[in-house]
């Protein structure tokens, strides 16, 4: 380089420290939500490991394991690799050091309060959105201030051109903005408690829209972005085909939008959302394995290296993670398919082989790869490296196997006849001990998969000790031309390369249009939904007992949702019909039956039967893995929010009479007394039994899936 | 069993809620592959090397 061009260099550093930050984070979390995971892994076993206690029963803990390992474990290290990648592929520092500090402790703030509430039981009990509303909005604004800091450093940059992986960071943060905002959409009753403003069918429609859409845009499309950045860095070598890149980037952000209603197949959920969601989710596999194939093909001629190089294994070991799971997603979309797999432990093996191989494997090879840099060292142990790679690739093995053969197990003994015509195995319960043994693999599998985090955890901080950190790394480049001169014949994508803002605008029309094209007609649908003249909201006290339902988790285990199988309508009665649910916010369809089905459970057995189950499910059904909800029999009904819960109902077209609020206590009292009259007739001593919460329950448990079978009223 | 005959029947030609996604992703999918096929080569090459251009 010349004199001249020497006196034009700009000189920079890249801020380490906060990619640090991110990288302990997500080991820290790692931990946590991993160790979350092993224990309610061994609740299923030993329902015992539920300790009798409300704050550590499965379906509190539950969320608390998927919110834990998605936005704390996965999320820290979206920002840990996004922190590191953008500022070098751009060739400036990021936008702000404040900005990125409030976003990094801001961000475990949220996870801070996560961990605190949800074992509180404060949910809204959307899946992967469970928080409640003020959590929801520090959420927003975190996810804004990480978009100032991302667009603030694109803005500033050297480079002019947008590498492929930075289009992925954008495509996510555009993508899980709209999705937050949309699945979050909720009247607040009290700071802890909020009604959803869709209800029922609407309601299923719009959280799977964002269940599906979180897994694609915060599990896969910023883990892609690392693929493309950290892959070519590891194997030092480019991307095999940059064209595939860009083919697989705007395919993929295309189609997975659509794909939401494939888990809601044999719902209620109108039919051609249904195919709709199918064909799309089979469409997905193209772009998936598109991904797949360029991250693979990266390593054509360097498959030597990743003999030897532990970063290789576990990155490779990732996209073939992702190509299986991208594979099975779809077959899984098919309707045939999807009546054997949904509800079971299928799915749970599958989210699996996603999370631990896709998402764990990458964020263990991006690990070893960058903490060494960070510090300017080498690895301290490449055979612990290897140790933790076999460890974790045979624990996802031991993981997702047994579950799969548990999952088909499961669900053949669910859809087997006699000869004669009846149910096999009518006792849900025997279809339950059955698989236990596999639930015993599986919690292995994931034992050593957690061990395998400590063997890394070890070889990176004797990494990091045995040399000093560089806290910033400084690096030069040439200013950007103050005017861009367009080289002749320039390229329409070489101009999206260049500009930001409308590459932003067009990720975010390409996600809008099948979200738009989904969620309008569903919501236009609110008048065609069919009315079931003998469908009416719940009673003050019902309406109680669905919210404790929802805040001890209930809907982890059991579904709401009979679809129209003969197993099904023999085993629990009549299908669910679109119109039973239109007063039911949140919708309680549930995604696993890891018990049976409870939307027939009305009037099927005494309220004693389920005051004696809530005690001591196993005095009721033998060998149960139900945990006792004890508390429930001596704790009081919280009635004091009755009255405004009521209000917000109505504001949101809930028709109780006008005036109802002022009466709703009077006629929730009344129904206690009933109820309780009847468990004291049936030998229950216990004083104030009309005050306890477990009186609200029954009401509600009493009341699921009755209304269709009462006589019609003739307005 | 069609559970949702019913809910079709009350809204008339429903089915092209399903057909427009498919012929708005072919349309958008081919334009976008004649385009990426049409970029010069020596624009692709620079932009792969993109991160590696800046090593330790």
């Amino acid at each position: 380089m010349n004199q001249l061009n020497m006196s034009n260099i700009d000189h920079f550093k890249y801020d380490n420290s906060i990619v640090r930050k991110f990288a302990f984070a997500t080991m820290i979390f790692g931990v946590v939500g991993m160790l979350v995971g092993l224990l309610i892994a061994l609740q299923l076993i030993f329902p015992a490991l539920n300790f009798d206690s409300p704050y550590t029963t499965f379906g509190r803990l539950r969320p608390l394991h998927t919110n834990a390992v998605i936005f704390a474990f996965v999320g820290n290290g979206i920002f840990m690799g996004v922190y590191y990648s953008l500022p070098r592929l751009l060739k400036t520092p990021m936008f702000s050091k404040l900005l990125s500090n409030i976003h990094f402790w801001g961000w475990q703030s949220i996870i801070l309060a996560a961990a605190i509430t949800l074992p509180l039981g404060f949910t809204s009990s959307h899946e992967y959105a469970e928080l409640e509303w003020p959590i929801d909005i520090a959420i927003a604004i975190v996810w804004i201030i990480f978009g100032i800091n991302m667009f603030g450093t694109i803005l500033k940059r050297r480079e002019k051109h947008l590498y492929v992986a930075i289009w992925f960071y954008i495509a996510t943060w555009a993508t899980v903005t709209i999705l937050h905002i949309f699945n979050n959409l909720e009247v607040p009753v009290s700071l802890v408690k909020s009604y959803p403003v869709f209800a029922g069918v609407q309601d299923a429609l719009v959280q799977w829209w964002y269940g599906h859409n979180a897994v694609a845009f915060f599990l896969t499309t910023p883990y892609l972005g690392l693929m493309y950045y950290f892959l070519p860095k590891a194997a030092n070598r480019p991307v095999y085909s940059y064209r595939l890149s860009i083919i697989h980037f705007w395919a993929l952000i295309f189609i997975y939008i659509w794909a939401g209603p494939h888990h809601l197949l044999y719902t209620s959920l109108p039919d051609w959302a249904q195919s709709l969601g199918m064909v799309f989710s089979l469409m997905l596999i193209a772009p998936s394995w598109g991904g797949m194939l360029n991250g693979l093909l990266t390593l054509r001629g360097a498959w030597d290296k990743v003999r030897t190089d532990p970063v290789l294994k576990f990155l490779v070991v990732a996209v073939t993670a992702y190509g299986m799971s991208t594979f099975e997603g779809p077959m899984m979309a098919i309707k045939s398919f999807n009546a054997i797999t949904h509800y079971t432990d299928w799915t749970i093996a599958h989210v699996h082989v996603a999370a631990l191989g896709w998402n764990g494997m990458l964020t263990f090879g991006v690990l070893y790869w960058l903490i060494p840099r960070l510090y300017g060292s080498k690895l301290y142990s490449v055979k612990l490296a290897n140790i933790h790679f076999w460890l974790a690739t045979l624990a996802i093995l031991f993981y997702a196997i047994p579950l799969y053969w548990g999952g088909v197990t499961q669900q053949l003994m669910w859809k087997q006849f006699t000869p004669d015509g009846f149910l096999k195995y009518p006792n849900f319960l025997e279809t339950v001990t059955q698989i236990i043994p596999m639930y015993s693999i599986r919690a292995f599998g994931g034992f050593m998969f957690f061990s395998g985090l400590f063997v890394m955890m070890y070889n990176l901080f004797k990494t990091m000790s045995k040399s000093s950190f560089i806290s910033e790394e400084a690096a030069s480049a040439p200013p950007l031309p103050k005017k861009y001169v367009s080289p002749k014949g320039g390229h329409w994508h070489r101009v999206l390369e260049r500009k930001s803002i409308l590459l932003t605008l067009l990720s975010v029309i390409a996600v809008s249009i099948g979200g738009l094209m989904e969620i309008v007609p569903m919501v236009w649908l609110d008048s065609n939904t069919p009315k079931i003249s003998t469908v009416e909201p719940y009673t003050p006290l019902e309406l109680e007992g669905r919210d404790l339902y929802i805040r001890e988790g209930c809907v982890g285990c059991h579904s709401q949702m009979i679809r129209p199988f003969r197993s099904e309508t023999v085993r629990y009665g009549e299908y669910s019909k679109s119109g039973e649910f239109i007063y039911d916010r949140p919708f309680l369809w549930g995604s696993k039956r890891t018990g049976p089905d409870l939307h027939r459970i009305g009037e099927k057995y005494s309220n004693s039967w389920h005051y004696n189950h809530m005690l001591d499910p196993q005095s009721m059904s033998p060998g149960s893995i139900m945990p006792a909800y004890a508390w429930m029999l001596y704790d009081d009904l919280d009635t004091t929010q009755i009255a405004e819960k009521i209000r917000v109902l109505q504001l949101l077209g809930t028709p109780y009479p006008t005036d109802f609020d002022k009466k709703a206590l009077s006629n929730l009292k009344a129904q206690a007394l009933e109820i309780a009259d009847d468990l004291k007739s049936s030998g229950i001593e216990q004083e104030r039994l009309e005050d306890k919460e477990i009186v609200a329950l029954i009401a509600y448990l009493q009341r699921l899936g009755t209304d269709i079978s009462k006589p019609s009223i003739n307005k | 069993m069609k559970m949702y005959k019913y809910i079709l029947e009350s809204v008339n030609n429903i089915n092209w809620m399903a057909i427009i996604p498919l012929v708005i992703f072919f349309v958008f999918f081919v334009l976008m592959f004649i385009h990426v096929i049409r970029t010069e080569k020596s624009h692709i090459e620079k932009m792969s090397k993109l991160p590696l251009t800046n090593d330790l």
